[in-house]
């Protein structure tokens, strides 16, 4: 049935990196959920460099395709690995119903597109540089130069060397600045924060802690989310983990490993993929996890941030939350998250060393995401065990942003304009994000909620409830 | 905490035992401590809540597995009115309701259509109207003649129109002891409801409209009384229409009369069907046969060659509910409900949907005429039908040459012509019309396959 070829393929590579590219992804084993139906569409899941794999779907009659990854170019190189797999045979592609996220690809696309990766339009005029596949394996597996790579890793240890420094420094200046804004008066600084922070902000990228600068960043948006009355009492809560921060940085070699990998990683430090994956000791948990909030904000880096948050419906031991997050540059337009809440899943994830684990990446996962609609059997706590959970959470991490509760026997009640998350049993009630109170307000109307919220310090994110009329805030 | 929100710079921090004795690194000490020990801190719960009252609604929710297909419909910027009025109709005549917790995503909707929603949807679109100025409300089957007055009017015409057929003397009464508070409008609507039942015993009531403020109601109302019999035969309106209609003999062997409508000089054709609709709105068909000697059967043969009288008798037919006699004129005029549709010609209200599809076979035919600017026009009908065609229409309409060239037309249709099509087929043709549908482009039929999608699994579930 294929129409597609390998001559085909090399047509509409964008480039012979692209192909060379393509080759290296050509192993089943980063590839999940392989799938294909009628009509020649065929699709599976491609775990790249992010948290989540990238999803990728093709119809063999008119070589049409699609990537959640942000490249720009078209075909991507998923796109193009999964047409070569496919034309070799080089996987198992098992029959099966296509899933939601295929569908709605099939029911966007224009019939027949030159090229189908949305906005992009193929310049037919311009001279296309000369593919082929077979240059491909020529160029596979570089020898590598002892020499070479003694000199390179002396070189990276330099640098790693001079980053600290740097960052060190950066901390000194941030002690002085928040110095400033404790002798004028924090209410002062909450009153208009602005241009302070993008100084300071500045200063920290220049120092090569872009995680704190990032904070800094995002600080005065959301103190002007608060209301007036907030804003200064917020603003200490911000600030005085600023210095926590900066303090632990200078005593960081006294921490515990765990606490001492999550600081530098909260400080900017990232740590790749593929370090993760080669840390025999980073904790592993498999089971079966549920989707129950997506999550896309821009930063003022120029970045989009993909939160998806999970929770682990299989019992056992582990944690019971992960949070992957990706991101991509803004540049890269109609990125969008690939998961939908609601969508149950089957992996092994791999958590980030911390001693909460929390953030974590796709280690491998058993066929694809599906979209499910039952009622999750949550354990039976309230919302007073919620905020103990996130009390021992900020306990162990000071520096703690945002944590996951889970809870039954609530109730979502108002006063005001404003909406709390209540207890039904105590007299516990956290505010809720003010920008949800249209989309909460429907949760008046039912007596019971139970489901997952986000806690931030301040505001209560309601990310999916169930309820005796059925789920709230599922797409 | 004080200190630190005034500055340090006019009042130093205390010592504390646990931080450094040296600034700044007392100050940032004190400041980090603060800040986290804030963080334990649970927020203060109000005072009070607002105590919530949320009506109970009896009617079902719709299936859980359409949510997602409502929303997708309603939120698309394509979605085009006469989805919207189709979905709301037929959530009303199937006791289903959309879901509430979806009221935020298809606000514009449950706004717009709160009356067919059900008692929550009600409630949802008058959240924000200060109390003192919400609607009780109302499910279409508790109206009554105590709560008649604070129903939506489309559900106070239909109960008046019920109430005249069994007992018309108490709802002229009704309709009598609210008429000082009602809007013109209003007025005009109900006092239409007469037309049933019409007895001797309305004449008086009837004759008190003389002073109505509003025109239309005045005319209505002695249209009703010159129905009563006795009437006196001066009507105004009638007068002048007759001015205005030549009545000729026709033939040298067979002599046949010919009727011609003469427009006003200053009236162009594109003002044709308003000015007609205008003038002859005071008059009935029997007055005007009675009065040009020729009998309302044949009237229509006589203006045969005249389409602005055909289209005044179309009018007054339709108005009259003379289905018989405005079948033989749309043969001769097939465009007179495009002209219709034109003017938005509101009359006549419908006792029932029964009615509504004798007049719908008695206008359209579609194997004769079709609009050339299709989405008006069918959506007016759409609105005077309150639902589908009925199903022999809609039959020609698939087999229309008009439909053959939309379905094969480059550009395909304008996606609200193809939802108005789809709201306008009855359960039936369905299938096929589904399968005609799925051959044009995504970017035109999307929202009509969601659209016959939800009205199936609407209406099967109920």
């Amino acid at each position: 049935m294929t129409e597609l070829s390998l001559q085909k393929i090399e047509a509409i590579a964008p480039d012979q990196a692209s192909l060379q590219a393509a080759r290296k992804l050509m192993k089943p084993g980063i590839w999940s959920g392989l799938s294909t139906a009628s009509a020649g569409l065929v699709w599976g899941e491609c775990q790249g460099s992010g948290a989540a794999p990238y999803r990728v779907v093709i119809s063999e009659p008119d070589s049409g395709y699609k990537c959640t990854c942000p490249s720009r170019k078209f075909p991507c190189k998923h796109s193009l690995a999964l047409m070569w797999m496919r034309v070799e045979g080089k996987a198992a592609f098992a029959d099966a119903a296509p899933p939601a996220w295929v569908q709605d690809w099939l029911r966007r696309r224009r019939p027949a597109a030159k090229s189908d990766a949305g906005d992009e339009a193929a310049d037919e005029s311009a001279p296309r540089p000369a593919k082929n596949i077979a240059l491909t394996a020529s160029e596979e597996a570089a020898t590598v130069d002892p020499i070479s790579e003694a000199r390179a890793a002396a070189a990276r240890e330099r640098s790693r060397l001079e980053r600290e420094s740097s960052v060190t420094a950066g901390m000194d200046d941030l002690d002085q600045w928040l110095t400033d804004q404790i002798d004028m008066g924090i209410a002062a600084f909450a009153a208009n924060p602005g241009k302070a922070c993008r100084l300071i902000a500045q200063r920290l990228v220049d120092a090569k802690a872009g995680g704190l600068a990032n904070r800094l960043d995002e600080l005065p948006g959301y103190l002007y989310t608060l209301p007036d009355a907030m804003r200064p009492v917020a603003a200490i809560k911000e600030l005085g983990q600023l210095h926590l921060l900066a303090e632990a940085w200078r005593r960081q070699d006294s921490l515990d490993p765990e606490l001492r990998a999550d600081l530098r990683r909260e400080i900017g430090w990232s740590l790749t993929r593929e370090a993760l994956l080669d840390d025999r000791s980073a904790l592993r948990t498999t089971g079966t996890w549920r989707i129950f909030a997506t999550i896309e904000e821009a930063q003022q880096d120029r970045l989009r941030r993909f939160e998806t948050w999970m929770w682990r419906e299989s019992p056992g031991d582990g944690p019971r939350f992960a949070v992957l997050i990706d991101f991509v540059p803004l540049a890269a337009g109609g990125a969008r998250n690939p998961w939908l809440k609601g969508e149950r899943l089957e992996a092994t994830l791999v958590f980030y060393p911390s001693p909460l684990a929390l953030r974590a990446i796709i280690g491998n996962m058993e066929g694809s995401a599906q979209a499910c609609h039952q009622e999750m059997q949550l354990p039976d706590s309230g919302l007073e065990a919620a905020w103990a959970s996130w009390e021992s959470a900020l306990a162990l991490k000071p520096w703690l942003r945002v944590w996951p509760l889970q809870f039954r026997g609530t109730q979502v009640r108002r006063s005001g304009q404003q909406y709390y998350l209540c207890s039904t049993q105590t007299a516990i009630a956290l505010p809720i994000l003010r920008p949800q109170a249209e989309m909460v307000a429907p949760l008046l109307c039912v007596e019971r909620v139970d489901g997952f919220a986000l806690w931030d310090g301040s505001w209560i994110r309601m990310c999916l409830g169930q309820t005796q009329l059925g789920f709230w805030g599922m797409p | 905490m004080p200190i630190l929100l005034g500055g340090t710079r006019r009042q130093p921090l205390p010592d504390l035992a646990l931080s450094p004795a040296e600034e700044p690194a007392r100050a940032l000490h004190v400041l980090s401590l603060v800040g986290q020990a804030l963080r334990f801190e649970r927020p203060p719960a109000p005072a009070q809540f607002t105590v919530e009252h949320w009506p109970r609604d009896e009617r079902r929710l719709l299936p859980p597995n359409l949510r997602g297909k409502l929303v997708d419909l309603l939120y698309s910027r394509k979605c085009a009115d006469a989805s919207e009025r189709i979905l709301a109709w037929t959530f009303a005549r199937t006791r289903l309701r959309p879901h509430p917790f979806d009221f935020p995503s298809i606000r514009e909707f449950v706004r717009k259509y709160a009356q067919h929603l059900g008692v929550a949807a009600q409630h949802w679109a008058q959240r924000d109207t200060p109390a003192e100025r919400r609607n009780e409300y109302f499910d279409a089957e508790e109206i009554s003649a105590k709560n008649w007055t604070e129903a939506p009017r489309a559900g106070r015409l239909r109960f008046l129109e019920d109430m005249r057929q069994h007992d018309p003397a108490a709802a002229r009464e009704l309709l009598a002891s609210a008429w000082g508070r009602e809007e013109p409008e209003t007025r005009l609507r109900l006092l239409a409801a007469l037309q049933t039942g019409l007895t001797e015993a309305d004449r008086e009531f009837l004759k008190t409209l003389d002073k109505d403020r509003a025109p239309r109601v005045r005319m209505l109302a002695q249209r009703l009384l010159a129905k009563l019999p006795g009437a006196s035969g001066e009507n105004p309106a009638l007068r002048s229409c007759l001015s205005r209609i030549q009545k000729l003999q026709k033939g040298k062997l067979r002599r046949s009369v010919a009727l011609k409508l003469e427009l006003p000089a200053n009236v162009k054709e594109q003002a044709a069907s308003r000015w007609i609709q205008e003038q002859f709105e005071g008059v009935c068909l029997e007055e005007l046969a009675n009065a040009l000697e020729i009998s309302a059967d044949d009237m229509p043969s006589a203006a045969k060659e005249d389409p602005n009288l055909l289209f005044a008798l179309a009018l007054m037919a339709s108005r009259e509910k003379h289905f018989a006699l405005l079948e033989s004129i749309t043969h001769l005029l097939p465009d007179a409900w495009g002209r219709m549709s034109a003017v938005d010609d509101e009359e006549p209200s419908f006792s029932d949907a029964a009615e509504r599809q004798e007049w719908a076979r008695a206008l359209v035919h579609p194997a004769q005429w079709n609009p050339e600017v299709p989405y008006p026009a069918w959506d007016w009908l759409l609105r005077r039908l309150e639902g589908p065609l009925p199903q022999p229409v809609m039959d020609e309409l698939l087999r229309s040459k008009w439909w053959s060239e939309q379905a094969a037309s480059d550009p395909p249709p304008r996606p609200e012509v193809i939802q108005v099509i789809c709201a306008l087929c009855p359960p039936q043709p369905r299938g096929q019309l589904r399968g005609q549908v799925e051959a044009l482009a995504p970017e035109s039929n999307l929202e009509g396959l969601l659209l016959l999608d939800i009205l199936e699994r609407l209406e099967s579930f109920a």
